[in-house]
């Protein structure tokens, strides 16, 4: 069985237009922002999660954190519901799950230093009996992270320090913990190209190291396919397309993978690329449907899209998409 | 303790306002250790020599219309003016740090009540609240104090709260849900830390609010007549205006610098709590 297991989960929010009429109205219209999610990982495993901006894929990272609770669905950890496991010791489901944040500007509390601001975590969860050897674990992390002098930087504020040394203290105080399930949301998209390496190989490391799951979300389809053993797509609150990274990015199905991979920039200026190009702004996720979400941006739409959501087909082993039009 | 010390002091030095307001005040509390010094009389004590102008000999402000020393009702004067000031201030701002900050983080119902709450108490006219809870409940001065923090709470609610809304949906209280921290400790640790400035800086500037709020309570006779305080020296001095001016205007003045007092202390707090205040240098 497989190590982490999402089923259906949904996050729908309450859509208000801010009129009277909302309080009396019976037929509630929802923001769909996370419709009905399954994936499943093994322990090691790193899952690449791309799509558009707005497409639910940090609703998915927050709700699989449980700083969101999902609607609907579940999220399996080792075969038991992270809504039990928070219920019974929320302590443990925290040390369990853990997530790193896009901003790294943000991610600590600007009035603390480093050093506070690591202990506390340590502190929280009894890692380490007294000060003395807390410092030390945090003074060790440190350097093993590539942040010398460790000394100087514990002493520093958040704002003194760049965003790749922010992000890297970001995962270093996730790992505190020991997680076994990570999630990673956008996690370089707001440092500079120079270091972003150093981030994702720490999160490569985290996997294969330390045997943890790791979900990693993104719009930069070329950095997931680097990092990432399976790749699901998101579109409007929907995984449509999902397999092995090499097989998603080079045997594209559905025709909204085949549109966000054309459009990728290649490394190589000369290379003929026929670009597909999707009109018009992603639909609003306020009760979409009925019929394929895309079929109203899709090339490849007829009648039949636009009446039921297609179904999920298995295109080769391991890959699958969701698209009834599927040439194989 | 000692980086604490030397950031204190280098914030002193850089920032002017600040300064003002810091040696403003050690100077009013120096006045009020030694009162019995530096005033030549008793302002209890009753003389013969009414309505002395200033600059004469032994009365250098002159006497009032009791015979009492201006000068020495001044120097005792700054004690109920500070007491005032900081024990209604820290009602005020005490009641509505925790009554703003609980509201806005916790959001949902309790963020409505609160609202509500803070809505009704800025309707209702402020002074009128006062002037009613005084007369019913007699004008000491603990009642004055009590009065003036329980009415002016809902300006710092409303900026707490505000702090609140928007510091819940930062990453680090996100971040520090995720670490497992409980409701209380972002409460106490990250919310009220990261919004308190906006309060404090309020705070020190409704101190000067509050003196000037029991000065008006004094003018109108609500005072507590049993203490010596500037506003009830201007009330005393009213009906003497045209012959004896320097009884009202003496205190007047007394009431307006430390007003000023407060208002810099205030400003050059709100500049230097900011953790990003760059201690004078350029950027």
């Amino acid at each position: 069985m497989a190590y982490i297991e999402i089923k259906d989960a949904t996050k729908w929010y309450p859509h208000k237009s801010g009129k009277l009429r909302d309080i009396f109205r019976k037929d509630k219209s929802f923001v769909k922002a996370v419709d009905g999610v399954n994936l499943s990982m093994d322990r090691g495993e790193i899952l690449g999660v791309i799509g558009e901006s707005g497409c639910g894929k940090s609703t998915l990272g927050r709700m699989l954190t449980r700083l969101e609770d999902p609607t609907k669905g579940d999220v399996l950890v080792d075969g038991v519901s992270t809504a039990e496991l928070i219920k019974k010791d929320p302590l443990k489901f925290r040390r369990t799950v853990q997530i790193v944040f896009q901003n790294p500007f943000d991610t600590f509390t600007p009035r603390d230093t480093i050093q506070k601001i690591l202990l506390r975590p340590l502190k929280h969860h009894k890692i380490g009996s007294s000060k003395e050897e807390r410092l030390e674990i945090i003074k060790k992390a440190l350097e093993a992270g590539g942040l010398v002098p460790a000394e100087d930087i514990m002493q520093r504020y958040p704002h003194e320090l760049s965003g790749g040394q922010l992000q890297r203290i970001s995962i270093i105080r996730a790992m505190f913990l020991n997680p076994s399930f990570i999630i990673a949301d956008e996690p370089v998209s707001m440092l500079d190209v120079s270091v972003r390496a150093d981030i994702i190989n720490m999160l490569i490391d985290l996997a294969r190291n330390h045997d943890a799951s790791v979900v990693f979300i993104s719009h930069d389809i070329a950095l997931t396919r680097y990092i990432s053993d399976h790749v699901a797509v998101m579109y409007l609150g929907k995984v449509v397309e999902y397999g092995t990274a090499d097989e998603v990015i080079n045997n594209p199905k559905h025709p909204y993978t085949k549109a966000l991979i054309s459009n990728c920039a290649s490394i190589d200026p000369f290379e003929e690329l026929a670009t597909i190009a999707i009109e018009g702004e992603p639909p609003t996720p306020i009760n979409p449907g009925p019929g394929c979400y895309f079929a109203p941006r899709c090339s490849m739409a007829c009648e039949e899209c636009l009446k039921k959501y297609p179904e999920r087909y298995e295109v080769s082993p391991g890959h699958y998409a969701c698209c009834d039009r599927i040439e194989s | 303790m000692k980086a604490v010390l030397s950031k204190c002091l280098r914030a002193f030095k850089a920032d002017g306002q600040l300064r003002f307001g810091v040696i403003g005040v050690i100077v009013l509390l120096l006045v009020i250790i030694l009162a019995p010094i530096l005033a030549p009389h008793d302002p209890y004590s009753y003389e013969f020599v009414r309505l002395l102008p200033p600059g004469s000999e032994d009365h250098f402000l002159g006497t009032n219309h009791m015979g009492q020393d201006v000068y020495s009702m001044l120097i005792f004067g700054v004690g109920t003016s500070l007491k005032v000031a900081l024990i209604s201030a820290l009602i005020s701002g005490a009641l509505g740090v925790l009554i703003g900050g609980l509201g806005g983080f916790l959001g949902g119902w309790v963020d409505q009540v609160v609202s509500e709450i803070i809505n009704i108490f800025l309707m209702i006219p402020t002074f009128f609240l006062i002037l009613l809870i005084i007369s019913l409940f007699g004008n000491s001065i603990a009642n004055v104090m009590i009065v003036i923090g329980i009415t002016t709470w809902p300006g710092n609610a409303k900026l707490m709260r505000a702090q609140a809304l928007s510091l819940r949906e930062r990453t680090f209280v996100r971040s520090a849900v995720a670490l497992g921290e409980t409701k209380t400790q972002i409460l106490f640790k990250y919310i009220l830390p990261n919004g308190i400035f906006p309060v404090v800086a309020n705070t020190t500037r409704s101190m000067a609010g509050a003196i000037l709020t029991e000065a008006s309570l004094s003018f109108l006779g609500l005072g507590d007549p049993n203490i010596i305080s500037w506003g009830q020296m201007i009330y005393q001095g009213k009906s003497y205006i045209t012959s004896a001016w320097w009884i009202s205007a003496f205190s007047g003045i007394a009431v307006i610098l430390t007003v000023i007092v407060f208002y810099m202390l205030g400003d050059g707090l709100n500049h230097v709590l900011n953790p990003k205040y760059n201690y004078g240098r350029s950027k």
